[in-house]
């Protein structure tokens, strides 16, 4: 089977001959070096990232679904200022100036014009250009980027406001989430109407509701509901699977992804805090997606990351599900490229299904 | 002067309105230690920072979150602000000093800043250089300043990579240089392989780690 044929099986519930190798976001940053652009090329141009992310595909034999955007999404678009990444130690785009400062700022906030609003109409130039080709190694054209209502809402005002007001001025945290989600929506709905459903994968989730930061309670309270509708929206619009990249240590909001529905059957992607057998559980009609940890790849031996990932592997392939292998999130841009290959060969050599 | 009986109301008052997240109550509690002569150091150290220490607790054992840590501490400062002119000095009190930043790449500052204010809480001087900060700044700051300890943080995995180089720099300069660093993609196994001398898995274990690095090199 090719990796496009065998993600196309696990999307119709049937077992590939081996699991197939999806890397979170294409790789984006590690694409982009590995293929000499700058780290601010792979975040901004999109006919070099494009170029860059299919030939790593090809190189390392990865499927590959093309990403454009980055983490910080909806400073820029809703009227902030962004930094490109540019040192050495820079991973993807930083905000440098949210739009909103103060609860007064949210109340008079608006939702921008998708068709000039920050990267928006860079992301459209990358999805026309990568529908132009039908490959053997992409199981859809684009994942085209939606976010999650309460990420998007940190971006705009700072997790530290939107934490405060959570607690003492709930008003001003629903209004927000009110908006972002909206603008998800209309967002997924403007997409569609420029590349229909068949072959684009809408990328939603959360990476701000880390346990780490904030409590189930909040996500039961704030992110349940507006994720939910976002989701159950983006069903009704004719998408059938939806993405959905549970960031970072989520274990205890598990519970309420689960009453989210992520399509027939959804990807869920899961960082390295969450257990996959325990991501399984939660999701058991969804195709599970992960989970070797990022730094691993970025600081450890070949040898360590091969080992790293049979581990990995072979959790994965017990899953009844369905299941994918990736790191659990963005690969780092300066892993090394020994390690990629000892992360792909170690799924080549263990991978597959009897 | 207060009773006893009364100091120790209005100690407990400063310390559940820290821990409630009560701003105004913070303030009020001050200005009442104020008003009935309840030395204010007592009033910063049993009272209002005693109660940052119960949420560092909460913190570390998950009945806190961020923004809860966040709302003490408001409610801290607002209560800082207010005692702190009046706090006399008897003696030469040397306090200890941090360096603190996250580094060069990375505008990820709320995990520093909760390390901030559980260091201030605990009565040390915090240097906070901020976030995206050039690693040439640590090693000038720590020249300035001779800080018991720097502390470095980093959110991304590619920014983490910038904590050794920022380590060896500070190390050329002062092979005794203390460090601490934190941040999600880091371990204590990372931490170690860096050079560092602790690491702390979250602000609330932030100030004791610190502690026994700074012991360590006495």
């Amino acid at each position: 089977m090719t990796e496009r044929e065998r993600v196309e099986a696990l999307l119709k519930r049937q077992k590939p001959d081996r699991v197939p190798i999806l890397p979170f976001a294409s790789a984006i940053g590690f694409s982009g070096l590995y293929n000499k652009l700058s780290i601010a090329e792979a975040y901004n141009s999109p006919e070099k990232t494009l170029a860059a992310q299919r030939k790593t595909a090809r190189d390392f034999g990865w499927a590959i679904i093309p990403f454009f955007s980055y983490a910080s999404f909806g400073g820029w678009e809703f009227g902030g200022d962004i930094k490109w990444p540019s040192s050495e130690f820079s991973q993807a785009p930083m905000i440098t100036r949210r739009p909103l400062e103060t609860a007064d700022d949210v109340w008079k906030l608006k939702k921008p014009d998708l068709t000039t609003a920050g990267i928006i109409p860079l992301q459209i130039k990358f999805y026309q250009l990568s529908f132009k080709d039908d490959l053997d190694n992409e199981p859809f054209n684009i994942i085209a980027f939606v976010g999650g209502p309460v990420t998007l809402a940190a971006n705009l005002c700072g997790i530290d406001n939107l934490g405060k007001w959570s607690i003492k001025n709930k008003e001003v945290v629903h209004h927000l989430l009110r908006i972002t989600t909206e603008h998800s929506i209309e967002l997924a709905s403007y997409l569609k109407s420029l590349f229909g459903t068949d072959r684009v994968l809408p990328f939603c989730g959360e990476a701000t509701t880390d346990n780490r930061i904030i409590s189930p309670k909040f996500f039961e309270q704030f992110a349940l509901p507006y994720n939910k509708e976002l989701q159950e929206a983006m069903l009704s619009m004719g998408f059938r699977h939806l993405f959905c990249h549970i960031c970072g240590e989520q274990n205890a909001n598990l519970p309420y992804w689960a009453k989210i529905p992520m399509g027939d059957p959804g990807i869920i992607s899961i960082g390295h805090e969450i257990p996959l057998s325990k991501a399984a559980q939660y999701f058991p009609s969804d195709i599970i997606m992960g989970n070797l940890e990022p730094a691993i790849i970025q600081a450890k031996t070949a040898e360590e990351v091969y080992k790293a990932t049979r581990t990995v592997v072979e959790e994965g392939m017990k899953i009844t599900g369905g299941y994918i292998f990736s790191p659990g999130c963005d690969v780092p841009p300066l892993s090394p490229v020994d390690n990629m290959k000892a992360m792909t060969k170690a799924v080549n050599d263990y991978g597959w299904y009897k | 002067m207060p009773s006893e009986e009364r100091k120790k109301e209005i100690l407990q008052k400063l310390y559940d309105a820290v821990v409630n997240m009560d701003e105004d109550a913070a303030k009020e509690w001050s200005q009442t230690a104020l008003n009935e002569d309840v030395n204010s150091y007592e009033a910063v150290t049993k009272g209002l920072a005693a109660g940052m220490g119960k949420v560092g607790e909460l913190y570390t054992n998950l009945e806190y979150f961020v923004p809860e840590l966040l709302l003490c501490a408001d409610a801290l400062y607002a209560g800082l602000e207010i005692l702190r002119p009046h706090i006399k000095v008897d003696k030469v009190e040397v306090k200890k000093q941090i360096i603190l930043g996250t580094v060069e790449g990375d505008i990820h500052d709320i995990g520093k800043n909760l390390v901030k204010v559980m260091f201030e809480a605990a009565g040390w001087i915090v240097h906070d250089l901020g976030a995206d900060v050039q690693l040439h700044r640590f090693v000038e700051e720590q020249k300035r300043i001779n800080a018991d300890l720097i502390g470095l943080s980093a959110l991304m995995t590619t920014s983490m990579l910038a904590i050794p180089k920022a380590i060896e720099m500070l190390r050329a300069d002062d092979p005794a240089t203390a460090v601490i660093v934190g941040g999600a993609p880091l371990t204590l196994e990372i931490a170690r392989s860096y050079g560092a001398d602790g690491y702390a898995k979250s602000a609330g274990e932030a100030v004791k780690e610190a502690i026994r690095i700074v012991n360590l090199k006495k």
